[in-house]
């Protein structure tokens, strides 16, 4: 099985900036947005959002799966949960307002009655949802493809998990591909013996009883050679007092600036909402 | 003492016992090692190599809790008044599998690892891992991914990874394992050249033949937890078991016994030119602007055949033996498995006639009891439970061991899940056995008498398998498949393939002691033969060069 | 041989964490046959058993990175991005059964398997509500439609997988862990 992650090197604008600070900046901008369900403002962080992802570089081919399943996902939650079940965790959204669509069914036989209107309330509110789960959606979906995954883990320890935490990121990342192959090796033995990946007769139980002799080679023989790496790890003294890093991560000036921003950006935003009251579920009268 | 002090490794006396287990896996060991001293430690699997070294490294009883006694000292000092720090910095250990020693995902993260847990300054760890990687030739790695790394790269790195924290004492754990023979000789030259620059160098391997070649200072062979032999390579021929290590063909000569050798015969059926399967102009690529992993491939798998397939890391091995099975289909061209061209046949059809068993058992086995682990493959191909039953019973029959229907094969030792995978393809009843590396992670008199018993086993029409190791074709098949690059080198009797010394050069290959012996006394024998058996072929008076 | 605390972070955590994390990542991938339609975050995956038995056979420590390292590193694999919640839900499912880590004498028993299949529901219970429950803070829908959408689909295959996978692991693990010297 061929797993390779996403990134690689595409000369962005993005991709200048110190990891932690783009952290920093992402989880403030993350907070902000929560924060509000006025679609003015959360356009604006849609605009961001949406800039980022258009400075990283990154093609439609390379993210069009994780834009279909946002909007299929998304599409979901929020038809059913605007447009049948009901509101949304907004009070005043509920049942008021001038409806554009509205229907009346009784069902026979139980004699429940289903009253229901769609309201222009219910619409603008999914809109405001929509440019919520977006704006987050793409805010993140940068990361895979513009960080190098073999500094997570000095990138982790820079933000202020301790050394073992962020080593096992770093240490996870240097099993995938491994694991990868083991997987595929062991998919093929048991081809070998007959056994047919793609076979559908057996209920949903027996199929997943079928996974068996696929995974529990692989998670053994991991297990296995885990006493070994433990091993080495121990008689090259890991764990035994605070380690140097030697990838190294420094922060230069606009690194400050784009947390400064992110911080800033942050503060307003707890000042419009609790200080102004500002940014409440909007729609335009 | 005063004389301690300069000496690297003092062990006296040493005894252990895993708090586990009811006996010592080792007792009254005694040796010393002096600086820049190349030190062989041989022995077969549970002769208790492994404990030494992990009371010498420290891990027992720190992390292997048991009871110790004796002593082990460095440089003077006990190990087990030492901390793990400055222990670290005194023994270095390399272990078994390169794979299992390696824990960052880039080369120069992983020969700094080390000095990055010692905390030492970035910039020293920057020129000490520069300085260790010219140390070793292996300045061009330095930004690869350690995952795409061939084997004997793997290792250097792993040594680098160990070199950078100035040993004084290299623990080395069957170094030569998983290395092709071109791989093991510059590992070989590396040992001898750590040795020369003042580091004492301890070497636990079984492939003792190989190791001479760099004239070990001293030489140990354990059994059974004891220290039977210790001295100089010469004595050691003449008081060892020589089927438990391997040793120069020469000195095996020298010591059988012209009586005790029974000449082995295959169970195979007699060749009859009946062809089994067939690669017709076979070419492979991944993808189809990818360059092509195997091409031109022409060759037949006949009843009566044991094949041994050779060729360097990257040759197309692998993909040629999947391409037997219908694991993968040839992009040009056709593979017939008895007639039938695999691209009409699905896996699980190929199957019953072709059964592949993969490097390591653990990539297959999975059932709770060995019972069901036999029991797959054949319920997989719908074989009546009456049929199954009876195969699964013959199958372990043919492995001998039928006492451990009820075992969890995961509970088992390596060599006996070794027989367990080939008697879950015994219990197909496939025509075919095909085996990836057969003698990976086995010693010298494990697999010997592995491969023994399964040439021995009835149902199989034809074998097949993929090696490294020169001798075990020459012993065993009867043709050799050399592959370079994705073709065939050559295709013939070993006699002939293996005879072209040019060509083993270009493959990676080395010829042995065995392989010369042979080669010699060809024209008496006819053919090759182990050298055991090749006692019989030398007259008295002739002359057996000495080694 | 000394009783380390439930809570210890030593080399062999880490390793176990790592490897753990790889494994789901790794599995999620490779196995991962078919979507439920509108579960969040989530698909039917069989490989959720690895976070519940990397928690029994290893800790809870253990448990919740193997599930949250790896829940996050399989959206990184697929380039879906980051949902730090439903890492946090993953990591939950792991850290729940290894709270029983150090009651399990037995990976075979009955009485073990039992317990640790409690624990399983449970922990799949709290995880995929800790993650559904986020949702109501991020697309703002109700409860009833988180409940409906978010946590049932996901919850019900989780404990459907874990039910079946898990104790088929344990039996396994049961024939390893007596390999070990450690």
């Amino acid at each position: 099985m061929l797993v390779s992650f996403q990134y690689r090197p595409r000369k962005s604008v993005i991709e200048r900036f110190d990891p932690r600070a783009r952290w920093i900046a992402s989880f403030a901008l993350l907070f902000s947005i929560v924060l509000f369900w006025d679609v003015r403002l959360l356009a604006v962080f849609f605009v961001i959002a949406m800039a980022q992802v258009f400075l990283a570089r990154i093609t439609w081919k390379e993210t069009h799966r994780a834009w279909i399943l946002l909007i299929i996902l998304s599409t979901i939650m929020i038809v059913v949960n605007t447009i049948i079940t009901g509101s949304g965790t907004i009070a005043g959204v509920v049942g008021s307002g001038k409806p554009v669509f509205h229907f009346e069914i009784k069902i026979p036989l139980v004699g429940w009655e289903i009253r229901y209107a769609l309201t222009r309330e219910r619409l603008w509110f999914a809109l405001a949802q929509y440019l919520r789960v977006f704006s987050i959606g793409a805010l993140f979906l940068v990361i895979p493809f513009t960080m190098d995954p073999r500094i997570y883990g000095v990138t982790f320890r820079g933000i202020g998990l301790p050394d073992k935490l962020a080593f096992t990121m770093d240490l996870a990342f240097r099993f995938i591909p491994t694991l990868a192959r083991d997987y595929q090796v062991t998919v093929d033995a048991q081809r070998a013996r007959g056994f047919e990946l793609e076979k559908t007769e057996g209920g949903l139980f027996a199929q997943i009883r079928r996974v068996a002799p696929l995974i529990v080679p692989v998670t053994m023989n991991s297990i296995l050679a885990g006493e070994d790496i433990a091993n080495a790890m121990d008689l090259r003294c890991f764990g035994l007092k605070k380690r140097t890093w030697v990838e190294a991560l420094k922060y230069q000036w606009p690194d400050y600036l784009l947390i400064g921003a992110g911080g800033l950006i942050l503060i307003i935003c707890l000042i419009l909402r609790f200080g102004l009251n500002f940014g409440n579920f909007w729609f335009p009268t | 003492m005063q004389t301690d002090h300069n000496l690297p490794l003092l062990v006296k006396d040493l005894s252990f016992r895993y708090q586990r287990r009811p006996a010592p896996s080792i007792s009254g060991i005694s040796m010393e090692v002096k600086p820049g001293e190349l030190v062989l430690i041989a022995g077969v699997s549970g002769c208790g190599k492994t404990t030494l070294m992990r009371c010498i490294n420290g891990l027992a009883p720190r992390v292997y809790q048991g009871d110790i006694s004796g002593e082990v000292r460095i440089f003077g000092k006990s190990v087990q008044d030492m901390s793990m720090t400055e222990l670290s910095q005194r023994v270095g250990t390399l272990l078994q599998d390169p794979e299992r020693q390696i824990v960052s995902s880039h080369v120069f993260n992983e020969v700094a690892f080390g000095l990055e847990n010692l905390a030492v300054p970035r910039q020293r760890i920057i020129y000490r891992v520069n300085e260790t990687l010219e140390y070793l030739n292996i300045e061009h790695l330095c930004e690869r991914q350690t995952f795409h790394l061939s084997g004997g790269e793997k290792q250097k790195v792993a040594l680098a990874g160990v070199l950078v924290m100035q040993p004084k004492v290299l623990l080395l754990d069957e170094p030569l394992a998983s290395l092709d023979p071109a791989s093991a000789a510059e590992a070989l030259a590396i040992f001898r050249k750590l040795a020369d620059d003042g580091i004492s160098v301890i070497i636990v391997e079984h492939r003792v033949e190989d190791v001479l070649a760099i004239k070990p200072d001293k030489v140990l062979f354990m059994d059974a937890g004891q220290v039977i032999y210790q001295g100089d390579a010469g004595g050691l021929y003449d008081s060892v078991d020589i089927s438990k290590v391997k040793l120069p063909a020469r000195a095996v000569l020298r010591r059988a016994q012209k009586a005790s050798t029974q000449p082995f015969k295959a169970a195979l059926p007699p060749a009859d030119g009946q062809e089994l399967v067939r690669f017709e102009q076979v070419e492979f690529r991944y993808q189809p602007d990818s360059p092509p992993v195997l091409k031109e491939i022409d060759f037949s798998i006949c009843k009566g055949d044991v094949i041994a397939i050779l060729g360097p890391n990257g040759a197309g091995k692998t993909t040629l033996v999947k391409h037997a099975l219908g694991l993968l289909k040839p992009t040009r061209g056709t593979v017939l498995i008895e007639g039938k061209p695999t691209h009409s046949l699905t896996v699980a059809e190929a199957a019953s006639t072709v059964g592949y068993v993969f490097q390591s058992p653990t990539q297959m086995l999975f059932a709770p009891t060995v019972q069901a682990e036999l029991e797959f493959g054949p319920k997989n191909l719908k074989h009546s439970t009456e049929q199954i039953e009876k195969d699964v019973g013959w199958a372990l029959e043919s492995v001998h061991m039928n006492g451990e229907r009820k075992t969890p094969p995961l509970a088992l030792s390596f060599g006996q899940q070794k027989r367990v995978s080939i008697a879950a393809i015994l219990a197909m009843r496939s025509r075919i056995l095909m085996m990836d590396e057969p003698t990976a992670g086995q010693d010298y008199w494990n697999y010997i008498s592995f491969m023994d018993s399964i040439l021995q086993m009835p149902g199989f029409d034809a074998i097949l398998f993929i090696t490294h190791d020169v001798d075990l074709a020459l012993i065993y098949a009867n043709r050799v498949l050399l592959l370079k690059d994705g073709t065939v080198a050559a295709y013939g009797s070993p006699e002939n393939v293996l005879a072209d010394e040019n060509l083993l050069h270009s493959t990676r290959l080395r010829p042995t002691s065995l392989l010369r012996l042979n080669l010699e006394l060809l024209p008496r024998t006819g053919r090759f033969m182990r050298a055991e058996a090749l006692v019989d072929y030398v007259s008295s008076n002739h002359q057996v060069t000495e080694v | 041989m000394m009783k380390k605390s439930l809570w210890a972070f030593g080399t062999r955590e880490v390793v176990f964490s790592a490897i753990g994390a790889a494994l789901y990542a790794v599995l999620s991938y490779g196995t991962n046959m078919l979507q439920i339609a509108g579960s969040g975050n989530v698909s039917f995956r069989p490989a959720v058993a690895i976070p519940m038995f990397f928690g029994l056979a290893f800790g809870p420590i253990v448990g919740f990175l193997t599930g949250a390292i790896g829940n996050t590193l399989s959206d990184f694999l697929s380039g879906y991005g980051f949902y730090g919640w439903w890492g946090l839900g993953n990591g939950l499912m792991g850290l729940v059964p290894g709270l029983i880590h150090q009651t399990i004498t037995n990976f075979r028993g009955a009485a073990d398997i039992i317990k640790s299949e409690v624990m399983v529901v449970v922990g799949a219970f709290v995880g995929m509500a800790v993650a559904s429950l986020s949702e109501l803070w991020v697309s703002g829908v109700d409860f009833a439609t988180t409940v409906t959408i978010n946590f049932m689909p996901a919850f019900i295959s989780n404990i459907v997988n874990g039910l079946i996978l898990v104790p088929i692991l344990m039996v396994a693990y049961s024939a390893i862990v007596a390999r070990s010297g450690r």
